[in-house]
């Protein structure tokens, strides 16, 4: 029986072997993998932008400014994120660049801008938070 | 060998070739990234009057009219410059907007030129 089945298998090995080698080209390839993932926000509910004027002799002055913007609305799955807010001026010119790292605790996030920012020339606010 | 080793083996090298197979694939994450921009508004684009409240010559309050509704609740605040200094001061504007009178920090001396600098923040 053993020696049936013996001669059985490598009957069918030898025909798969002689199949496969008449039927394969001689082929290769370079890697190729792909993957396809959502980029989420880090939370969904609104945030609100408060502005801190104060007046400034100098410049960009005399007149009033902005240093401080105070963003309020943080949630907790945005702790300890890189951030970037920009004030915006016409034509959607950016007016001042600030960037940190969100809190690990609370809702609210302090934003400095040095240098000061004149307050007539702010017309949009734009946020980012990676990471 | 007997048999079933025979057959374990098969199955096993079955089994090597598909694990080969399945790690041509793929695997990553992604870091959150969310971004916003938004207007900031003004609550008037109409002019405003502004009068300097003179006492002894100099300038202790600044009265600023024709403030809308949409204004209410902003915190107005003002500032005057003679050339050599200013004074500041600040006050809420009332719900129905209207007139308001922002006593300075400081009377403020009158003199030739001056400036008047004011800005709505909020509501």
């Amino acid at each position: 029986m053993k020696r049936i089945v013996g001669a059985v298998l490598a009957g069918l090995m030898t025909f798969g072997l002689v199949f496969g080698l008449a039927a394969s080209l001689n082929l290769t390839s370079d890697s190729l993998g792909s993957a396809t993932t959502v980029v989420a926000a880090c939370q969904a509910t609104a945030m609100n932008a408060t502005y801190t004027s104060t007046y400034t002799a100098g410049a960009p002055g005399p007149g009033y400014t902005v240093g401080t913007v105070t963003i309020t609305g943080l949630a907790a799955t945005c702790y300890s994120k890189p951030y970037k807010v920009t004030l915006g001026g016409a034509a959607g010119a950016s007016l001042g660049e600030a960037t940190g790292t969100t809190p690990a605790a609370g809702t609210t996030i302090v934003v400095t801008f040095a240098p000061v920012i004149a307050a007539t020339s702010v017309t949009a606010i734009s946020v980012v938070i990676s990471g | 060998m007997t048999l079933w080793r025979r057959a374990a083996a098969a199955i096993l090298l079955t089994a090597t070739g598909a694990a080969v197979g399945a790690a041509a694939s793929l695997s990553f994450t992604s870091g959150t990234l969310g971004a916003a921009t938004t207007a900031t508004p003004r609550c008037t684009a109409a002019a405003l009057t502004v009068f300097q409240n003179l006492s002894a010559g100099t300038v202790i309050s600044v009265t600023v009219g024709v403030l809308p509704a949409a204004c209410g609740g902003a915190t107005l605040l003002v500032t005057v410059n003679n050339g050599a200094t200013n004074a500041s001061g600040s006050a809420a504007v009332p719900g129905g907007g209207g007139s308001l009178t922002v006593t300075l920090g400081s009377a403020l001396a009158v003199s030739v030129s001056e400036q008047t600098d004011l800005v709505l923040v909020g509501p």
